[in-house]
């Protein structure tokens, strides 16, 4: 920082509009009154008791974690392979399927959402679980490709090669090499993908049913009723759990890797 | 005298590029051969097609006398050393090296044996459970090649294996790579650009230009009597000169003498060179003392003649020469070098 006074500054700045809300959050969430108000008005717990005591939000937990889930699963499930093939594989086009593959990123959720609402949901009569589970891990699999597929970028080529020499079979050299090899890779999109999906807002909006209701779309509902601290109680304890995470990939993966991972 | 590989009219061409021109060659039994010749002239393309990574666009590949051509990789039961070491990142160094046996089913007492034996040959058996990371550039080039000896491989393939490493461990790894050649009894493939490695390795050299083998033979042989010019260029011969009739004398620079006009210098040779020149420039590099000079040649063309000597064997006549001086550039007879064209 020294010597570059403006990016010095810029960067202080930066971490001061990330946390300031955070904190603001944060410490009213903890306040013994009644309304949302900074500085809070004493100090307890009583609002943290009130968010997991209230049905919907847990209900809504509950959903929002079987779908980041499974579309998680989903979109490895079908990412790494494409992955391998756009990579490894001698496929014309490679780069139209990598396209098609990345595109979710660039088309507006609004309109995947509303195709899906259609499609499925009135075409087909499938669930709202089915068509977020449909819509998210389409939005999921830029993520599971493009992560992936920067780990298996900077794998040398010629130790799957070497295994093949050795005697492997490519089916073997897949599950005891190229796997192992792209397993921080795959942690890295894994993680990715299941905040991705439980954040997500608008397809959550747009097929969600009485039945199947995600955690953010229900505090969104819940602030515009009611403003009371139980909301920033329910998001630091959202808050809580990401950092877990994020405890959990930096011990067994490391920031540098995982993040390095989609930059290069 | 039995073939462990041929190539018989092999080639392989990558759109516009011919990597590989219909290439015929035999790898003998028990032997060293060096695939050798400058960067792009096909010998990693000729290694890769031998080990099944690349099928020919045309031509057959031999293994013991078996149609290997479009064998997979995993069929061929060959040893290759990667110029990367491509060791697996994620297995100790005793896993690396029973990778092949454990494919191979070899029960894991039986295995641990082979796999320190192996390790033992490279002197790295007390390295067994370290993770690759945790070696040397030295140490994960020998592992790699525990790992490929370890399958007993009907033929070991090392592409540029020495070329990632310092050059006194370098040159400390060729006379290993012999070594483990002799204990082992195995056919080596051996591909380099650098003709000082061919020469001291090989017992087969094979150099190669632009897709196509421009020599075989022992290295005595095609160091002392190049096929053509890009040969004698490659192993360091300079001072090619025309004559009369058409063809080529080129001499070494190091057998190239300096004659004052006088002839103080142990006289003009009676057969053999013996080319009046023009002192252009004369400077130490090193243990050497180089005369470069101007001449014309039998054949009326100007060319440029070098001359080394070692700084401890120089005259005081030679040493003294300067830029403009009229000398004679002389040669024996067996120090020139006739070439086909
Ligand atoms: N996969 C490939 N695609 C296109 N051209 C290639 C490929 N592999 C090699 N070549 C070309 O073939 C020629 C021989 O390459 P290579 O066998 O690697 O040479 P060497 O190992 O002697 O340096 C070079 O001109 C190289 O550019
Ligand atoms: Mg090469």
């Amino acid at each position: 920082m020294r010597g570059r006074p403006v990016l010095g500054t810029l960067a202080v700045l930066g971490y001061i509009i990330m946390i300031v809300p955070i904190l603001f959050v944060v410490s009213t969430a903890f306040t013994a009154g009644d309304a949302l108000t900074f500085p809070p008005q004493g100090l307890s717990l009583r609002w943290f008791g009130e968010a997991l005591a209230y049905q919907p939000f847990i209900s809504a937990l509950v959903s929002s974690l079987q779908l980041a889930v499974v579309s998680t699963a989903l979109a490895l499930l079908l990412g790494v392979p494409v992955t391998l093939a756009i990579q490894r594989g001698k496929i014309p086009g490679k780069s139209l399927v990598e396209g098609l593959f990345l595109s979710p990123l660039v088309v507006p959720e609004l309109v995947v959402g509303l195709a899906l609402y259609q499609q499925i949901m009135i075409g087909l009569h499938q669930t709202s679980f089915v068509a977020l589970l449909v819509g998210h891990t389409v939005l999921l699999l830029p993520y599971a490709v493009r992560v992936t597929g920067a780990s298996l970028a900077l794998a040398d080529p010629a130790v799957e090669e070497a295994a093949r020499g050795l005697g492997a079979s490519p089916l073997r050299t897949f599950f005891s090499v190229t796997l192992p090899l792209l397993r921080p890779g795959i942690f890295s999109a894994g993680l990715l993908s299941f905040v991705t999906s439980f954040n997500n807002v608008p397809l959550s909006l747009l097929l969600q049913s009485r039945q199947f209701r995600t955690l953010p779309v229900t505090m969104l509902d819940y602030v515009q009723q009611s403003y009371d601290p139980m909301i920033a109680a329910m998001s630091t304890l959202i808050l809580a759990g990401t950092v877990v995470i994020a405890i959990v990939a930096e011990k067994t993966v490391g920031f540098a890797k995982i993040f390095g991972g989609i930059n290069k | 005298m039995t073939n462990a590989a041929e190539f018989s009219g092999v080639t392989q061409s990558y759109g516009e590029t011919i990597a590989v021109d219909n290439l015929n060659l035999q790898i003998e039994e028990g032997k060293l051969t060096t695939l050798l010749g400058p960067s792009g002239c096909g010998k990693t393309t000729t290694l890769r097609m031998l080990a099944g990574y690349i099928t020919p666009s045309a031509g057959t590949i031999t293994i013991n006398g078996v149609d290997a051509t479009r064998l997979p990789p995993e069929k061929r039961n060959l040893g290759m050393v990667f110029q990367s070491y491509a060791l697996f990142p994620h297995l100790t160094v005793a896993d690396n090296v029973g990778f092949g046996l454990k494919l191979r089913k070899v029960p894991a007492a039986k295995r641990r044996e082979l796999v320190l034996h192996n390790l033992d040959l490279v002197g790295l058996a007390h390295l067994a459970d370290r993770k690759p990371k945790a070696l040397s550039g030295g140490q994960q080039q020998r592992v790699a090649l525990a790992r490929a000896i370890a399958i007993s491989p009907s033929l070991l393939l090392l592409d540029e294996p020495l070329s990632n490493l310092d050059a006194r461990l370098r040159v400390q790894m060729r006379s290993e790579i012999r070594r483990i050649q002799a204990e082992t009894g195995l056919t080596v493939v051996l591909v380099t650009h650098d003709q000082e490695e061919a020469l001291e390795m090989s017992d087969v050299m094979v150099v190669m230009r632009a897709g196509k083998v421009m020599q075989t033979g022992a290295p005595a042989t095609v160091f002392t009597a190049p096929a053509n010019r890009f040969v004698a260029d490659f192993l360091g011969y300079e001072n090619f000169l025309a004559t009369a009739d058409g063809s080529l004398l080129t001499v070494r620079p190091e057998h190239l003498r300096v004659g004052t006009a006088g002839g103080t210098t142990g006289g003009a040779p009676a057969t053999g060179l013996n080319l009046p020149a023009v002192v252009t420039d004369s400077v130490y590099r090193g243990v050497d003392h180089i005369v470069t000079m101007t001449a014309t040649d039998a054949a009326g063309q100007q060319t440029t003649l070098v001359s080394t000597t070692r700084r401890d064997t120089l005259s005081s006549d030679q040493s003294g020469v300067r830029p403009g001086d009229r000398v004679l550039a002389q040669a024996r007879d067996h120090e020139i070098v006739r070439l086909a064209a």
